[in-house]
């Protein structure tokens, strides 16, 4: 990603919309008695885009706004956010995967692993009170709703930032063998 | 060049953890600070309007999941309901408080929510979206008379406590979070415990602390204890309904009983709720 002041605004304007949307959105519905936590999946399309470096700063950053806004022991968000940008970034840097299903899947698997890194800093810092199994059930079902909602933030978030994105080369289309019949 | 750019890239992702883990011991050193009072200043009118704006298609999404779920209910019914319920437990603790009053041979007023207190409405407009939280952020702060430790309440019961304040908004920690306890009594027996929650089960509470020796059964409503002793108070006024006990069990080789119950108020979809400023706390 070529990081001009342009993009940065542009960067700094889809972590706030995207803090401001989960909180008075995405938070207050319920859907199967769970709120799609899409923070997660924003930092893993970021990361995916732009590579390790612009997906942990936004982690960091998108982080650090969630828990300032809900005044929430700061710091916390921001570790595990940011963890989930850079890994995002570093599959993106490592492994030359260009599928469709790329994007939801590694957001599935990131908001999974997000939602158990926010249980262990919880654990971390000392957790009171018994905790129920179905934390599990909603982590998965948050972990399925980043799978369907994956696609789409990826697609918005890689229009909003196209003119910093390097394009992949297109590959033309393989030139059809003429036939024994000549069609 | 390129090794440079590798130990750039290093520094800066440890830069960030550091700085992570600095703010997570600052914040556990010092409370909430004045970086977040200011960033929640600013943002709390975006908040309000967002939350307001977004509320239509909030409410189809949860009415699709309402409708999914068969949950619909005659708001008619519902209303009766809740107006019953509010009264036959107020009744049943104002029984209870009576009985005692009258053992003691003192005289006091008593009601759900006591007088002295000055309600202030607040809608919610931000929601924790982890599991591991449960905060919701309400539209009314200091300016309005809000103060930390101030008990909230919607049409239900409790709702939890005011955790943070800034001036336009505060901070609500729900009964159903983590280090939330309410010291509590079942209703009309009288039996006092605490309630702590289930982590990531908003629809259940634990009652803890309960002698094994009282009998306590499923279906009967708890409410706020409400203690004063020695200058200390707890933070809630007495007789704030709760919840329902679902199920009542003497844990196996212990003295104690764990009694679950949900609460009367739905945590997942709060809306209007109360602040209670003012009270002696």
């Amino acid at each position: 990603m070529i990081l001009t002041p342009k993009i940065i605004v542009r960067l700094v304007l889809i972590g706030v919309l995207g803090v401001l949307l989960q909180l008075s959105f995405f938070s207050q519905v319920a859907v199967f008695h769970t709120s799609p936590d899409v923070l997660p999946a924003l930092v893993v399309c970021l990361g995916l885009l732009g590579g390790s470096m612009t997906g942990a700063v936004s982690g960091f950053a998108i982080g650090f706004l969630l828990d300032c806004l809900l005044i929430q022991p700061l710091g916390g968000g921001s570790l595990v956010l940011l963890t989930v940008g850079y890994l995002a970034g570093l599959f993106r840097e490592r492994f030359e995967i260009h599928t469709s299903l790329v994007p939801p899947l590694l957001c599935m698997v990131l908001t999974l692993f997000a939602e158990l890194s926010f249980g262990a800093v919880e654990l971390m810092l000392g957790l009171d009170g018994s905790v129920s199994p179905l934390v599990i059930r909603q982590m998965l079902i948050q972990s399925a709703f980043a799978f369907v909602l994956g696609w789409p933030i990826y697609l918005g978030i890689k229009r909003a930032l196209r003119p910093a994105l390097v394009e992949e080369p297109v590959r033309p289309p393989r030139p059809r063998r003429p036939t024994v019949l000549g069609a | 060049m390129y090794r440079k750019q590798v130990r750039r890239r290093r520094a800066l992702l440890a830069l960030l953890i550091i700085g992570s883990f600095a703010l997570l011991t600052i914040t556990y050193s010092r409370g909430s600070n004045g970086i977040q009072r200011g960033v929640s200043t600013i943002f709390s009118p975006i908040q309000s309007a967002g939350d307001r704006a977004l509320k239509p298609a909030r409410d189809l999404v949860n009415w699709f999941d309402e409708t999914f779920d068969a949950k619909g209910e005659n708001s008619k019914l519902h209303t009766e309901l809740e107006a019953a319920r509010k009264e036959a437990v107020g009744a049943q603790a104002a029984l209870d408080e009576n009985q005692q009053l009258r053992k003691l041979l003192e005289l006091d007023e008593g009601g759900a929510i006591p007088s002295g207190y000055d309600p202030v409405t607040g809608r919610v407009i931000a929601r924790s979206p982890t599991v591991w939280f449960s905060d919701v952020t309400l539209d009314v702060g200091s300016g309005d008379g809000v103060a930390v430790n101030d008990p909230v309440v919607n049409g239900d019961g409790l709702v939890g406590t005011v955790s943070a304040v800034t001036n336009g908004s505060s901070v609500v920690m729900l009964i159903v979070d983590h280090s939330s306890a309410v010291s509590a009594k079942v209703v009309p027996k009288g039996v006092q415990g605490v309630v702590r929650p289930s982590v990531g089960d908003p629809s259940d509470l634990i009652l803890d602390f309960i002698d094994s020796t009282k009998a306590v059964h499923a279906d009967l409503a708890v409410v706020t204890a409400g203690w004063q002793a020695q200058g200390l108070s707890s933070k809630f006024p007495p007789n704030i309904p709760i919840g329902e006990i679902t199920e009542a069990g003497i844990v196996e080789q212990e003295a104690q009983q764990q009694v679950h119950l949900r609460p009367y108020a739905d945590l997942a979809n709060l809306d209007l709720v109360q602040v209670l400023t003012g009270g002696s706390r």
